[in-house]
């Protein structure tokens, strides 16, 4: 009956709003796509093109306008702790020490463990992503990158069927994003969980993800392209920067991306004028 | 396995300077951190320009505040006399303080027994006994002061007297002068020359008019020399000020003096067992016919030895007692509001409904001055409890540790409702307000949890909200301060509002200058409240904003 092909769905996904003047405005319009159990898969597109809408409507907290959304079988109804969710401010609890913002939806997961499961449950994941020592500390006392840790060990330890990452790394600077990367990803091999990356990051995508999904820009937006890669897991850095593919693979991500900037006629002179000046 | 991160071998440890900058902050003493941090010679230059700005300049300006008192004071006349200048209102709170432990004494003296009364008595004596020729040292010395002062004020005045002696003899001589000059002309006009008899009364007119100015000047002098004569005599008010010091000590001693003999508790009660005994005998010696009227009254004695041993020393209010009354009063309405405005805030935050039934009502009652509430809770609390010595509430709250010494009855629930009353829209629209504006991210954490609403309200709302709270009942408590100070005076409830009124009422040499001292317990009363609510809600704060000062 389950088909792990088909772990996740989403069928004809319309996000529309209310427009006084005229028909409503369809900012994401026929939004399809399946996704493995496991597999990790990244959507990228440009800002504003509905990537985000997509993805709060698969966490449940934005109303679908048309379309479904199923995940394992079972097709998704408001939020739950079956879809963590890592926003792109950590949105911890300001009052509360990085394990209890842990434990908070640890204790709702496992409503029938001990006070000593739980709390090996939060130690665990909290060591995870390298907060062993700062399990006590306040986030107004961790760093921006600390923090984030903080978040992606409160969504995982939900052990959720999917993880939906809203650029998590969009606020950090580039060599905490690198290592945060290299720390989700070593935490999904382990797990195992089926995710879905929100990134505008084209190294991101690729070294991140299974699949990439490319967005048309909005309004309207659906699938445009799907990329699959080829490289293994668990994977290394070094190693995909070395693929013969990547560079290909890189400049194909780009190209539809520049192909969906829709600059008006006068623009695109320009730009030619700037391919030329470049090529001489 | 899992890599060690940069962050995992951070240090915890913070220096000392640190916490105690940190402290100094919690506490909301900011003005003292450039002095914490001079003190470890952290860039002293910049700290001294803080310490200038933040301590020197303020002190300087206290200074002036100081001088210009003086000065208004000395302009300030009223029939109860000259605004009192800083240095009498520092007196009268001396004296008010003295006031306050003669009382404390006299209270321990009512109660003394045996050996320690004894004691206490010898020393009082012995004191007594110095002061006599204290007294009749200073008391002679304020009547030769007395003289001196007549003596100085006549000759402080002896060149404007002669002055006036002067020209009072010349104008009168020259008056006089006129009117005989007058006089004779009369005689030289004619019957029937109207030209003549109109030059004639002109003249008089001008005669009159010279004779008016003359007063007119004269007038002047002698109020010039009033004043100058009535001019304060400081040396004669020093030694009256300690002759005033001297009499009140002797009349707090004899008071002391009689607390320790005749009206001392344990002597009255030894005095009437005596009594009781004579009685017992007689009612034993008695004849028949006699006996039932010696048994009653050896039943009467016996009664009144009960109350005797259960009588209290009936000691005045003194301004500390007031104080601690009041304060006592803010917070139990203060109490009353919060659990009042909290739940009723919190529930305005959580429900648009309930916030549109609740505003018509908040708009409504929020306006209502104390003045208005004091009445209306006067005639309630005094229905309610029409008996306090019977009364369940007042039973209760007489039996409660701290609250039990303050005499609560009707007037002091009604001041506490009305403080309630008008302090608790800060809190409940502040509440409300904080609880409808938490961030959108945490709520959504709650949604993606799936939190009941007890999770949500406790672990998300409050918290949140908590800060935005405490700024609520920091404005509570100030309003608080302010109304029960009013509804004191007007409800007669023992406080520092019946102080004043008291003060005002009884017109005393010193009252004017009690008042003046009030005005400065009450303001510095307010500010500790304020500084409290200050260091709690930092204490919520979980951002590093600073809260304003």
């Amino acid at each position: 009956m389950k088909d792990d092909s088909r772990y996740v769905e989403i069928f004809n996904l319309v996000k529309a709003y209310p427009n006084p003047y005229g028909d409503p405005i369809r900012v994401v319009d026929g939004f399809e796509l399946r996704i493995k159990k496991n597999e990790i898969i990244s959507i990228i597109g440009h800002s504003g093109c509905g990537k985000s809408t997509v993805l709060t409507m698969v966490a449940g907290l934005n109303e679908i306008s048309h379309g479904s959304i199923a995940v394992d079988s079972r097709e998704i109804n408001g939020p739950g702790p079956d879809r963590a969710v890592v926003f792109q401010s950590p949105c911890l609890l300001p009052w509360m020490t990085a394990y209890q913002n842990v434990l908070l939806g640890v204790k709702k997961v496992y409503p029938h463990g001990t006070e000593q499961q739980r709390r090996e449950i939060c130690e665990y994941y909290l060591s995870a992503v390298g907060l062993a020592n700062s399990m006590d500390k306040l986030p107004g006392e961790m760093s921006g990158g600390m923090q984030q840790r903080v978040g992606i060990a409160r969504a995982i330890a939900l052990k959720p069927k999917m993880l939906l990452l809203d650029e998590p790394f969009g606020r950090l600077d580039s060599l905490t994003r690198m290592e945060l990367q290299d720390v989700v990803l070593e935490i999904l091999d382990r797990e195992k969980i089926t995710t879905m990356v929100i990134t505008h990051d084209v190294d991101e995508a690729i070294f991140m993800s299974d699949r990439v999904c490319m967005m048309t820009s909005g309004p309207n937006a659906k699938v445009g392209k799907l990329l699959t890669l080829p490289f293994g897991r668990p994977r290394n850095r070094a190693d995909v920067l070395e693929h013969p593919e990547y560079y290909n693979l890189r400049g194909s991500l780009v190209q539809f991306l520049e192909d969906e900037s829709h600059p008006s006629p006068t623009d695109k002179s320009t730009a030619n004028a700037e391919q030329e000046a470049v090529a001489t | 396995m899992l890599r060690p991160t940069p962050e995992k071998t951070k240090s915890t440890k913070v220096p000392f300077k640190y916490r105690l900058v940190k402290a100094v902050d919690v506490a909301g003493l900011n003005f003292l951190t450039p002095v914490v941090r001079l003190c470890f010679g952290e860039e002293p230059r910049k700290q001294l320009k803080d310490i200038g700005l933040y301590i020197v300049i303020p002190i300087v300006a206290m200074l002036f505040g100081v001088l210009a008192w003086f000065a208004v004071s000395e302009m300030v006349v009223t029939k109860s006399g000259k605004l009192p200048n800083p240095t009498e209102t520092l007196s009268a709170a001396g004296s008010i303080w003295d006031f306050h432990f003669r009382e404390n004494d006299k209270l321990s003296a009512f109660e003394m027994t045996g050996a320690q009364r004894d004691a206490r008595l010898a020393s009082v004596e012995s004191r007594l006994a110095e002061l006599v020729p204290l007294e009749e040292k200073i008391n002679q010395e304020v009547a030769a002061e007395g003289k001196l002062a007549q003596e100085r004020a006549t000759q402080r005045v002896a060149a404007l007297q002669k002055k006036y002696d002067k020209l009072k003899t010349k104008l009168d001589s020259e008056s006089k002068e006129r009117e005989q000059v007058l006089k004779a002309k009369s005689e030289s006009v004619a019957q029937d020359d109207m030209a003549a008899k109109k030059a004639y009364i002109a003249d008089v007119r001008a005669h009159r008019k010279s004779l008016e100015v003359a007063k007119d000047e004269l007038r002047d002098l002698k109020s010039k020399i009033k004043t100058l004569s009535d001019l304060k005599d400081d040396q004669l008010a020093a030694a009256v000020r300690k002759q005033t010091q001297i009499a009140e000590e002797r009349q707090y001693l004899g008071k002391m003096k009689d607390q320790l003999t005749k009206a001392n508790r344990d002597l009255k009660v030894t005095g009437a067992l005596e009594k009781l005994d004579l009685d017992m005998a007689s009612f034993f010696d008695a004849e028949p016919s006699k006996m039932y009227a010696a048994a009653s009254k050896v039943v009467k004695a016996e009664s009144r030895i009960a109350k005797l041993k259960l009588s209290e020393y009936a000691k005045p209010s003194t301004l500390p007692f007031q104080i601690k009354r009041s304060v006592l009063c803010v917070f139990v309405g203060f109490f009353i509001g919060t659990v009042i405005a909290i739940p009723l805030g919190v529930m305005c935050g959580l429900s648009k409904t309930f916030m549109a039934a609740m505003t018509p009502i908040v708009a409504l009652f929020k306006p209502v001055s104390p003045i208005v509430w004091l009445p209306v809770c006067l005639i309630i609390s005094s229905a309610m409890i029409p008996d306090p010595d019977k009364h369940f509430l007042t039973q209760w709250m007489w039996s409660l540790p701290i609250l039990g010494k303050y005499q609560i009855n009707p007037a002091f629930l009604a001041s506490a409702c009305t403080v309630a009353l008008c302090s608790l829209w800060a809190t409940m629209t502040n509440t409300a307000l904080g609880v409808a504006s938490v961030d959108e991210d945490h709520l959504n954490v709650a949604r993606v949890l799936r939190l009941g609403f007890w999770d949500r309200l406790f672990k998300i709302v409050l918290p949140s909200a908590l800060p935005l709270v405490f700024a609520g009942l920091r404005i509570s408590l100030g309003v608080g301060w302010m109304v029960l100070i009013a509804a004191e005076l007007l409800s007669s409830s023992e406080g520092i509002g019946k102080y004043v009124w008291d003060q005002f009422n009884n017109g005393g040499s010193r009252s004017f200058a009690n008042m003046v001292v009030v005005v400065f317990v009450v303001g510095i009363i307010g500010l500790i409240l304020d500084r409290m609510m200050v260091v709690f809600q930092r204490l919520v704060s979980f951002d590093d904003s600073p809260t304003a000062v």
